[in-house]
């Protein structure tokens, strides 16, 4: 009897079938969708990176024919006050003034050779020379800041530091501000840009390792033969040996 | 002096040896203890011998409480199929191990089966009641320490028709209050449908249910982006023609250097030698001559300067 064979596949059965059928489609359809979008994404990242470059290039040629113009002259060139400096915790933690202890949390380097990004303006610098013995910073130049995010750079994502092993990581932390690869959030940092904040508190503090050669005295300031404090465009040279 | 003394904290008849429970608590108690004796897996695995039972729970008819002999007595236990359990308790007749055979507690056994009947001054009470591990009570009054004896629910139980027909005045229904205990209404349970398979499979959550995740990404390592071009290409696809780029630049500059190293170290022809003694010559000529220095002439006595 016909009835009695369709009564042999239980009704549950074929409801399950068509609902797993109903799902295969939908993923086939999403993962359609997806590489669509990531073949375009990587079209205008390609580009995006090429612009960046250009730019690099032009910024540092013009700095090199602006020093020569003022040389010919017989003057000198002072290069424009930093807007970024990278900041290396040089001290460990105990024996701290409970204030000092506070302005270091609020910079987020708390553990010895943890480093971060950070705006200049008269607020930070106040903070910085509060915390001048325990610290070291400097003005990071563009080999720097590609290093440090390449080979360490992670990112907050819902409050867990995941690897930067893929452009979808930063888009899903930063695409409504507009930075969706690696090279848009290098460009961000380097040219203080208009979400600076945001792309710098995306990245979780740097952890360093101690620099190879060693410090040459942590309890001085720089300018006494140590360590700590602004030692300005030296800040590179210690981010080679400590990256 | 004599020694000994007193024993520590010497043991007193005004302990107290009473403990009181909720009469809720305790008819739940019997409550599961007259549901679990009808669950065959359970009675088994208290340890009753079952096998040979045609159905639980089991009911025989109520000729049996007009039984007076425990010659027949034990004969309507071999034809229910309830003989191995009594056998089990007779066997296991033994002493006690331990301190307990000198405290009025000597010979132990297993418990077998528990016959409850329905009308009071039934005759069977005295049949049954000498055979060895069986034990018999009146439904009106069951007794939890016989129902579930150790605390281990699923006592084998013999019912009498009278018995389990009583039981639902005594208890009454999930609805209906008991006529006996005044206000009693059976526990409810916590699930209704404790099915668990068939509500998982059930249309109505079946419907709302998100698809099985099969493939869980997990964390791979890390590698270096500035080592491993794969890497890097993944994350900025243009580091590749950027590293042409420079690659080809490198080559070209090397090629021009090692062009002009081996001019220079090409010794110099006649003429180039030549030209470029001449125009060295000239140049010395531009160097020396003063065109725009006026005055020159007034000098040339004291300087001692030829032109």
């Amino acid at each position: 009897m016909g009835e009695e064979v369709m009564a042999a596949v239980p009704e549950s059965v074929l409801k399950k079938q068509k609902r797993e059928e109903e799902w295969e489609l939908a993923k086939k359809q999403e993962l359609a969708a997806t590489k669509k979008k990531n073949a375009e994404n990587r079209k205008l990242i390609f580009n995006r990176a090429k612009q960046y470059a250009k730019e690099y290039e032009e910024q540092g040629k013009q700095l090199v024919q602006l020093k020569r113009e003022a040389r010919l002259k017989g003057g000198f060139y002072v290069d424009p006050e930093a807007k970024l400096l990278f900041i290396i915790r040089i001290r460990g933690i105990n024996a701290m003034h409970p204030k000092t202890r506070s302005i270091l949390q609020l910079l987020r380097l708390r553990q010895i050779f943890n480093g971060v990004f950070l705006k200049v303006n008269k607020a930070t610098v106040n903070m910085l020379h509060r915390v001048e013995p325990y610290v070291t910073f400097g003005y990071p130049n563009l080999k720097s800041v590609r290093e440090l995010i390449y080979k360490r750079g992670f990112g907050k994502l819902n409050q867990q530091r995941i690897p930067l092993t893929d452009n979808s990581v930063i888009e899903q932390g930063l695409g409504k501000h507009g930075i969706i690869c690696v090279e848009d959030l290098i460009h961000e940092i380097i040219t203080v840009g208009p979400h600076f904040k945001e792309a710098n508190n995306f990245l979780w503090p740097f952890q360093l390792k101690a620099p190879l050669g060693g410090l040459k005295k942590k309890r001085n300031h720089y300018v006494e033969g140590g360590d700590a404090g602004n030692r300005e465009n030296y800040i590179n040279e210690l981010i080679r040996r400590m990256n | 002096m004599c020694r000994g003394g007193r024993m520590f904290a010497p043991t007193k008849t005004w302990r107290r040896w009473h403990r009181k429970v909720n009469v809720n608590q305790k008819r739940y108690a019997v409550v599961s203890a007259i549901a679990a004796s009808s669950i065959p897996s359970l009675v088994m695995a208290r340890g009753h011998r079952v096998e040979s039972v045609p159905e639980m729970p089991l009911v025989i008819s109520d000729s049996a409480e007009s039984i007076e002999k425990t010659s027949t007595a034990i004969k309507v236990l071999k034809e229910i199929g309830a003989y191995p359990d009594a056998e089990k308790a007779k066997d296991s007749q033994a002493i006690r191990p331990g301190k307990g055979k000198m405290r009025n507690r000597r010979y132990i056994s297993r418990k077998g089966p528990l016959i409850v009947y329905g009308t009071e001054g039934a005759k069977l009470v005295k049949a049954f009641r000498n055979i060895p591990g069986v034990e018999v009570a009146n439904v009106e009054r069951l007794n939890l320490l016989k129902l579930a004896p150790g605390g281990h629910l699923g006592r084998f139980v013999i019912w009498t028709k009278s018995a389990i027909e009583k039981l639902d005045s005594i208890y009454g229904s999930f609805e209906k209050c008991s006529e006996k205990k005044k206000g009693y209404v059976l526990p409810r349970s916590k699930m209704v449908n404790a099915d668990l398979a068939r509500i998982i499979n059930s249309d109505e959550v079946q419907s709302v249910v998100k698809p099985i995740k099969k493939e869980i990404k997990r964390a791979s390592l890390k590698k270096n982006p500035l080592k491993n071009l794969n890497v890097m290409l993944k994350l900025n696809p243009y580091a590749k023609t950027a590293r042409r780029m420079a690659l080809l630049a490198e080559a070209e500059r090397v090629k021009s250097k090692k062009e002009k190293l081996d001019k220079k170290r090409k010794p110099v022809s006649k003429e180039e030698l030549a030209a470029a003694k001449a125009a060295g010559k000239a140049w010395y000529k531009t160097m020396i001559s003063d065109s725009d220095y006026t005055e020159f002439d007034n000098f040339t006595k004291w300087l001692g300067v030829s032109q």
